[in-house]
């Protein structure tokens, strides 16, 4: 058994509220306080309203091994990692995945560069990192790929305050009188980045209006992270004579987000990559039956929870979502599924799994 | 049970397309349609007005025709997005508090002093009275401003700098680049000339060139705190960086690090502190706060994640050394600093 450290402190590129990597490391925070450790988060960017809960990179004290552990958030290519590699302390790594750099940079280059940055330093770290956490199986299996000696899941500790938040009143009185008109609501929750392909989703609408909801509307929430994208969406919509029936909502406050889940009646999910994506489980939390594209790390977060689909060409993607729709035992079935999968992620349960691993890591020789 | 279902779905998506139910090749025009406007937009091209689809393929029997609630939503969401940033600006300004609190009051006071002057403008006694109260710092500064102490090789050196501002977001597109406190916006001019898209900040009316409607009445710290992140390709700091506070000082360094795009160069030019206070030592006296020497500035630049810092102190035994009592600070933000999103980019 290893010696028993007097704190374990956490390095992060960058934190920012609302943002699932920047809640993980602050969650894991708690754990480790509770666990009885020190443990502070040293971030090199800080976003506002983090000042006093997080410190700079320059200010990570450097003790000895046997006082002072590392856990290093690794989800970019950052000089974070050239600061965690060269302290003493015994080494944690706890991988979020990094996007492929071929899904953003044709968007945003030096995203591309950054991710790039991020993927070299994930296989330069393999070597001197005691043990990788990692929040899917699918990360998991990155970390291994990458040379990881030993390697754990350990789940991602989502922000469950939009669980639990109370439905912003406006918003659901809005969306039902839009219901009123006919038509179903579709939703997709996530940043407006390329990799997230929000214009498969609507493609996948307009087949569906064609096909059998002529009124069918499409609410997307989240930032619009990346300038020119956001800007090619809003043309696409307009070329496709959708201005009324797609919804840009933007970054929205938690009582909205949670009115977008009540008021909706499928969530559906086009993304090419994922390393984990909590939307679905938001969803899953608010009753909302799940049609996703099932690649990277979507099938094992959904499991059988939702319906995942092998492609997302339009048709096939409208199709599953009009079944969804119309077949009211099905729905009933992946609604209850869903909300058993959304209570195996709850915040405590994550919480536990977190103390787990570090558990496993004090526990070994 | 889910596996069987996808089968039936999968199934019915194959009849579907064989019943003719789905026009042939709509899925591939849809996925030209968005290369069309993925392409319009990375180059930048104009937006297509409402009713017009611009120069991207049409989808046949898809666009219908605009309705009076179409509209209607369309405006409502423009709003929202409108109100949407205004509020994150809100909040990023109240973010910064008392470290910029220094410099807002003495902006004011100055933005005050130049509307009075307007209402008075015509009474010699207003005048004079109004000049005896306005700080002697502002009235340097001014000087400093409308007859930019950017000459010879300094001014070369400057603009060789932030000429090579490009924009990291859309390949080809002009880098945007802003003066603070640029007074009559001449150097706008300048940086506009050399095929950048330059903006200007001055917080006094009475420097400001009328008309441009690229400069905007702010002061430094003000414009940056309400600048969001990663906006500018390219930012000089003059006049104000001589007259700072000590903790006003840092946070310029930040704000401007903050504002900065990945690959974005910073510029100040500033005062040698020593020559100040020799040459004019009642003005420095009243100025809330001195200039810093060269290096105080590249390490507070540093601290906030800024890098290949360089200085620019022009030679005083050179004949062509037109202002040796000045010095320029250039620092880039690193291109592989990404602040605020995380890979996973969930």
């Amino acid at each position: 058994m290893r010696a028993r450290p007097i704190r374990i402190d956490q390095i992060i590129p960058s934190i920012v509220e609302r943002d699932a990597v920047s809640h993980h490391a602050l969650e894991a925070q708690k754990v480790l306080h509770s666990m009885g450790f020190v443990s502070e988060i040293y971030a090199r960017n800080m976003g506002p309203g983090l000042h006093g809960r997080v410190h700079l990179l320059e200010d990570l004290p450097r003790e000895r091994p046997e006082r002072q552990w590392v856990c290093y958030q690794a989800s970019i290519g950052s000089p974070a990692a050239d600061v965690f590699a060269s302290h003493p302390g015994l080494k944690l790594l706890d991988y979020h995945n990094i996007s492929p750099a071929e899904l953003v940079e044709r968007w945003l280059p030096h995203l591309g560069e950054e991710i790039r940055l991020g993927r070299k330093q994930l296989a330069e770290l393999a070597p001197i990192v005691e043990i990788g956490f990692a929040d899917s199986e699918f990360n998991r299996l990155e970390l291994d790929e990458a040379g990881y000696r030993d390697t754990t899941v350990a789940p991602l500790m989502v922000d469950t305050t939009n669980f639990s938040c109370p439905p912003d009143q406006r918003v659901v009185d809005r969306l039902a009188a839009a219901r009123a008109r006919g038509g179903h609501d579709w939703l997709f929750v996530g940043q407006m980045l390329p990799h997230k392909a929000h214009q498969d989703v609507i493609k996948a609408l307009v087949c569906a209006r064609r096909m059998f909801d002529p009124e069918a509307r499409l609410h997307l929430i989240g930032r619009e992270s990346c300038p020119a994208y956001a800007d090619a969406l809003h043309r696409y919509v307009s070329a496709l004579g959708l201005t009324g029936a797609v919804e840009f909502a933007g970054s929205v406050s938690s009582g909205e987000l949670s009115a977008y889940y009540a008021s909706s009646e499928v969530f559906v999910c086009c993304s090419d990559h994922e390393g984990f994506c909590a939307p679905l489980l938001e969803a899953m939390h608010h009753r909302l039956p799940v049609v996703a594209y099932g690649v990277t790390a979507v099938p094992e977060t959904v499991l059988d929870a939702g319906i995942v689909l092998a492609s997302k060409s339009p048709v096939l993607v409208a199709t599953a979502v009009q079944r969804v729709l119309t077949d009211a035992p099905l729905r009933e079935a992946l609604v209850r599924a869903g909300l058993e999968r959304a209570r195996a992620f709850s915040a405590e349960s994550a919480r536990r799994g977190f103390a787990r691993a570090i558990e496993q890591v004090l526990q070994a020789t | 049970m889910t596996s069987e279902v996808v089968a039936e779905i999968e199934a019915q998506a194959r009849e579907l397309r064989a019943s003719g139910c789905v026009p042939p090749g709509l899925e591939d025009e849809l996925e030209a349609c968005f290369e069309d406007v993925a392409e319009a937009s990375l180059s930048g091209a104009g937006m297509p007005s409402v009713g017009e689809t611009g120069s991207v393929t049409p989808v046949a029997g898809v666009a219908g025709p605009l309705s009076l609630a179409g509209l209607r939503r369309q405006a409502t969401t423009l709003v929202r997005r409108r109100l949407g940033s205004s509020l994150r600006r809100l909040e990023r300004r109240s973010a910064l508090g008392a470290a910029r609190a220094g410099e807002s009051v003495w902006t004011q006071a100055h933005v005050t002093l130049d509307r009075m002057e307007r209402l008075t403008a015509g009474s010699v006694l207003a005048s004079r009275v109004l000049s005896a109260v306005r700080p002697r710092e502002l009235a340097a500064s001014v000087a400093a401003t409308t007859n930019p102490a950017l000459e010879g090789p300094l001014l070369t050196w400057v603009l060789e700098r932030l000429s090579v501002a490009k924009s990291q977001e859309v390949p080809g597109k002009p880098g945007l680049v802003v003066h603070a406190e640029c007074g009559d916006g001449r150097f706008v001019e300048m940086l506009d000339a050399r095929g950048l898209d330059a903006r200007g900040a001055d917080p006094r009316s009475s420097v400001r060139t009328a008309g441009t409607g690229k400069i905007v009445a702010a002061g430094t710290l003000e414009y940056l705190a309400a600048t969001q992140a990663e906006t500018f390709d390219g930012i000089l700091l003059t006049g104000v960086v001589d007259r700072l506070r000590p903790g006003a000082a840092r946070a310029l360094a930040q704000l401007a690090a903050r504002a900065l795009a990945p690959g974005g160069v910073v510029v100040l030019v500033s005062a040698r502190p020593e020559v100040t206070v020799a040459m004019d030592p009642v003005a420095a006296d009243l100025a809330p706060g001195r200039p810093l020497h060269p290096v105080t500035w590249c390490h507070l630049l540093a601290h906030f994640g800024l890098s290949e810092l360089e200085v620019f102190e022009p030679d005083p035994s050179t004949s062509d050394a037109s202002e040796p009592d000045v010095f320029a600070v250039s620092a880039r933000r690193p291109i592989s600093r990404f602040a605020g999103v995380s890979g996973d980019l969930s």
